[in-house]
């Protein structure tokens, strides 16, 4: 990263910082939810970006986190517990999703996690004893932080705003280590890879479960964000509303999910205007991206870039 | 020579078709074994049932003493044992640089220490070393995928021999490759065999470049092993010259 790059992120870091002053409380709600599916996205990124798995399945994660973390917050477990948790359930989650992964992959496996997604769903909704139906679960409180309420909507934009960044933070260090050249092996070819050594089996299940285990803390996050929780927002509808946040962004690019989930959330809000015209204008527009970048939004950069450097090769 | 590898009549069948067909050879240490025949004479396929690709029907594969019938491409990576494929290879995404270090970073302590190693897995300078054996410089940070045919053939060819195996598999590397990077291919795998001291196993059409790589050549015909020897003595066979020609 380029010190224009660095100077231009602690900007947009510290707008997003100042945003709650100058924003109403649904303002804030929005970007508190933009949080949250920044969070769930990144963890989709790192399994269909970074490691190539296509998954039509991330709701059912989201889903997962957030009515565990609400069920233990009913029982009276504080968040910094109910936290973990759904992280751990939706990891073991995604570990086991990953089985499929290993014997089939592209439709077939966009299919695997399709089912995986219809049979959370369909699970959330008639377990009522668990998970109370299609009534949901309401009544689920915000946390509190060292004492302090976390009740009001810019103290707990702050504090899902700073957990997104502490993910951010991991999933960068994760993705500039070893193991991201090794998922990226194993997105271009998985063939070649093994030959290399790279445990394709391993590496298979991790983004998966690492992938499914943001999900989960994006969940647990969501249920202290909206106070009720029922199983709709986790239907397979979601699970290609994040996809294409990631598609959009760019998918297996750091800032992808960012810009994509943005566009996702808060497009409609700013498109409100236009009715019931909406619609046809997203979905022109994103057809006619996907035409023409098909590597989304931030590519446009490593376009320029590339055709550049590819000049001066030629020179 | 104590054999390397020892091949003892590895037969592969898909149904009726024998593919390969109780092949026996074997491959001392520092040797460079040319593999010769008409498409569709069973070579990949040879290579790949030693490679673990696909299983054999029969046979057996002994390397260094060690039975590795079977075994899969993982496992035998793992024993020392590398290869390129007859198609492009690269991972197009990743840079040169990159592609060279993801070739040996999985030879590098644990799966769980490799997340906190660090970001090039020590492996930078070994990897730049590669980029400069093989003039790769003025691309070292483009995408793989972004380079000429010839180019990403050099990388294919540089990412086998990264983690300094003992045994690669050499699937025709001058496929598609111009003829003054052929002549540049045979001296960087001659220079890679006195420096790194691999067996090499080359299958190749282009006959001139293997005859002048490999002191011994196989020939393979329909499955079978036709001919062994040396170079001259395999291009001078009447039924080698009988399988490429036609009666």
């Amino acid at each position: 990263m380029s010190t224009t790059q660095k100077i231009g992120l602690a900007v947009v870091l510290v707008a997003f910082a100042l945003a709650p002053l100058v924003l109403k409380n649904y303002g804030i709600y929005l970007l508190t939810l933009w949080c949250v599916y920044v969070m769930a996205a990144m963890g989709l990124n790192l399994t269909v970006g970074y490691a190539g798995l296509i998954s039509l399945g991330h709701a059912a994660f989201l889903g997962i986190g957030a009515y565990t973390a609400a069920i233990l917050m009913k029982a009276g477990v504080a968040f910094g517990f109910a936290l973990p948790a759904s992280a751990l359930l939706c990891f073991a989650a995604g570990l086991a999703l990953g089985f499929p992964a290993l014997r089939v992959r592209h439709h077939y496996l966009a299919f695997a996690t399709l089912g995986f997604n219809v049979l959370v769903f369909l699970f959330l909704r008639n377990e009522e004893w668990l998970t109370g139906g299609t009534f949901g679960i309401s009544g689920i409180h915000r946390p509190s932080l060292l004492g302090l309420s976390l009740d009001g909507s810019a103290a707990f934009f702050y504090f899902t705003y700073a957990a997104t960044i502490t993910l951010a933070l991991l999933l960068a260090w994760l993705i500039r280590s070893p193991w991201g050249r090794a998922f990226a092996a194993l997105r271009d070819n998985p063939i070649r890879a093994e030959s290399l050594g790279v445990n394709i089996v391993a590496y298979t299940l991790l983004a998966f479960a690492i992938g499914a285990g943001c999900a989960g803390i994006a969940g647990a996050y969501f249920a202290a964000l909206v106070q009720f929780i029922d199983p709709s927002p986790f239907h397979l509808t979601a699970s290609l509303t994040m996809l294409l946040m990631v598609i959009v962004g760019g998918s297996g690019r750091f800032f992808g999910p960012m810009l994509g989930a943005a566009l996702v959330v808060l497009l409609p809000e700013w498109l409100r205007f236009m009715k019931d015209w909406y619609l046809v204008v997203f979905g022109l527009s994103v057809v006619a991206l996907m035409i023409w970048l098909p590597g989304g939004l931030l590519s446009i950069p490593d376009r320029i870039r590339l055709r550049s450097a590819l000049q001066g090769t030629d020179k | 020579m104590t054999p390397f590898l020892h091949v003892e009549l590895c037969t592969k069948h898909y149904g009726a078709i024998r593919a390969v067909d109780g092949v026996s050879f074997s491959v001392g240490p520092g040797e460079i074994v040319g593999v010769i025949g008409p498409n569709g004479s069973g070579k990949t396929t040879l290579f790949n049932s030693i490679l673990g690709q696909i299983r054999p029907t029969s046979g057996r594969m002994e390397f260094c003493g060690e039975d590795i019938t079977g075994m899969s491409p993982l496992e035998l990576s793992r024993r020392g044992i590398g290869r390129t494929f007859q198609t492009l290879q690269v991972f197009g995404k990743l840079s040169v640089r990159d592609n060279l270090i993801v070739a040996s970073q999985e030879f590098r302590g644990t799966l769980p220490g490799r997340l906190f190693a660090a970001s090039d897995a020590g492996l930078g300078r070994h990897a730049d070393e590669m980029i400069e054996l093989f003039r790769l410089q003025h691309v070292a940070r483009l995408p793989a995928g972004s380079l000429s045919y010839g180019q990403q053939k050099l990388v294919d060819i540089a990412m086998a021999f990264m983690p300094s195996p003992r045994l690669v598999l050499l699937d025709e590397p001058c496929a598609g490759v111009n003829p003054a990077m052929v002549e540049q291919l045979r001296e960087l795998l001659l220079d890679l065999n006195r420096t790194q001291g691999g067996s090499f196993i080359v299958i190749e059409h282009n006959m001139d470049f293997i005859m002048r790589l490999c002191p011994r050549v196989i020939c393979m015909v329909e499955g079978k092993l036709l001919v062994e020897g040396k170079p001259e003595q395999v291009q001078a066979n009447s039924a080698v010259l009988e399988a490429y020609l036609g009666s």
